[in-house]
């Protein structure tokens, strides 16, 4: 089921602020409670495409541990699609919701 | 201490698979080495492979995460490689036109004997071209209409497979078309004695044939690559 909307899970996760891959994944663990324990490996290949796909942007950046690590960030229209996934998918589970409250037990 | 280790293996065989995209290859094992280091020092494990032995295990299969990035990658050079198949045919008719253009200049005309031959192989050589022509503005077109998808699923192979098919068309029918070229300077030039004036339609067929050649290349080593990560025997993560 996460499949579909991996890319949302990740715009929303950097919707905070910028971070890097390990810190996008503790972010979604987090939010979700540890519910989206996602393979680690998935989310580089999804930071890597939205970029590519102009949602995101990066930079290296080192740390005061002395680690460089890449920082992704949201662009402008990065906010846009993430507004626009976020409005879908309350719609979606509005409609869902309403079925279920309408259903028989 | 950063030790060689497993973390190490695993960032090398992942390098290895995007070997095709060398700035991609040496950012993922920068971005990966860094993620693994920073997951290893989280891990509870008091036993440092053990704590690399679970960072890595934790991340996936190095050939299902390579596949991934190369899906990003191959779309991107697949858009490339159309870019390029029109450059290429651009430029051969820009060869083409200038060799005639220089025949003409140093009066340099097919004899009466070779007349009949020479136009049937120009017909081929037309037909060659302008089918390539339109081939290769589909392949275009197609490609640019296409969305990159997370994985290099069936739909998006079957795509590449469709695209590479086009390229592969338009390709042989450019050959088609720089053999019937390579025929018609030959054609044009047998009989008479060396001149100088030789040397211009010469070099600039050479031109053509190796830029077409170079094409050939290109696409059938973006084809095998596809076919390396599309390779459904491969492990998943």
């Amino acid at each position: 089921m996460l499949k579909g909307h991996l890319d949302m899970i990740v715009l929303a996760a950097l919707a905070a602020g910028p971070a890097h891959g390990y810190a996008v994944i503790e972010e979604i663990r987090r939010r979700s409670g540890q519910a989206f324990d996602l393979p680690e490996g998935t989310i580089y290949p999804a930071l890597h495409r939205l970029e590519q796909d102009g949602l995101l942007s990066s930079k290296w950046v080192t740390a005061d541990s002395g680690r460089r690590r890449r920082v992704y960030a949201l662009t402008k229209r990065g906010e846009r699609a993430l507004a626009q996934q976020r409005a879908t998918w309350q719609q979606f589970s509005n409609a869902i919701g309403g079925l279920l409250r309408g259903a028989r037990a | 201490m950063r030790n060689p280790g497993l973390i190490s293996d695993y960032v090398d065989a992942l390098a290895r698979e995007l070997d095709f995209d060398r700035s991609l290859a040496r950012r993922v094992r920068q971005e990966i080495e860094e993620h693994l280091w920073e997951a290893a020092a989280a891990e509870p494990a008091a036993d440092r492979d053990e704590a690399q032995r679970r960072a890595v295990e934790r991340f996936g299969d190095p050939h299902a995460i390579a596949a991934q990035f190369a899906t990003v990658s191959l779309a991107r050079q697949a858009s490339k490689l159309a870019a390029i198949a029109i450059f290429v045919i651009g430029s051969t008719y820009a060869l083409m036109k200038a060799r005639l253009a220089w025949y003409a200049v140093a009066q340099l005309v097919v004899s009466d004997e070779l007349r009949t031959i020479s136009g049937a192989v120009a017909r081929i050589d037309g037909y060659a071209f302008w089918l390539s022509v339109a081939i290769g503005i589909a392949a275009w077109a197609y490609i640019g209409s296409r969305h990159v998808p997370v994985r290099l699923n069936p739909s998006c192979r079957k795509e590449l497979h469709r695209f590479f098919a086009l390229c592969g068309a338009a390709t042989t029918a450019l050959i088609a078309s720089a053999i019937a070229d390579a025929i018609l300077t030959g054609l044009r030039l047998a009989g008479m004695g060396w001149s100088p004036a030789f040397l211009l339609p010469v070099v600039l067929m050479t031109v053509e044939i190796a830029c077409v050649g170079a094409l050939a290349f290109l696409i059938g080593n973006a084809a095998l690559r596809t076919r390396h990560f599309a390779n459904p025997a491969a492990p998943a993560a």
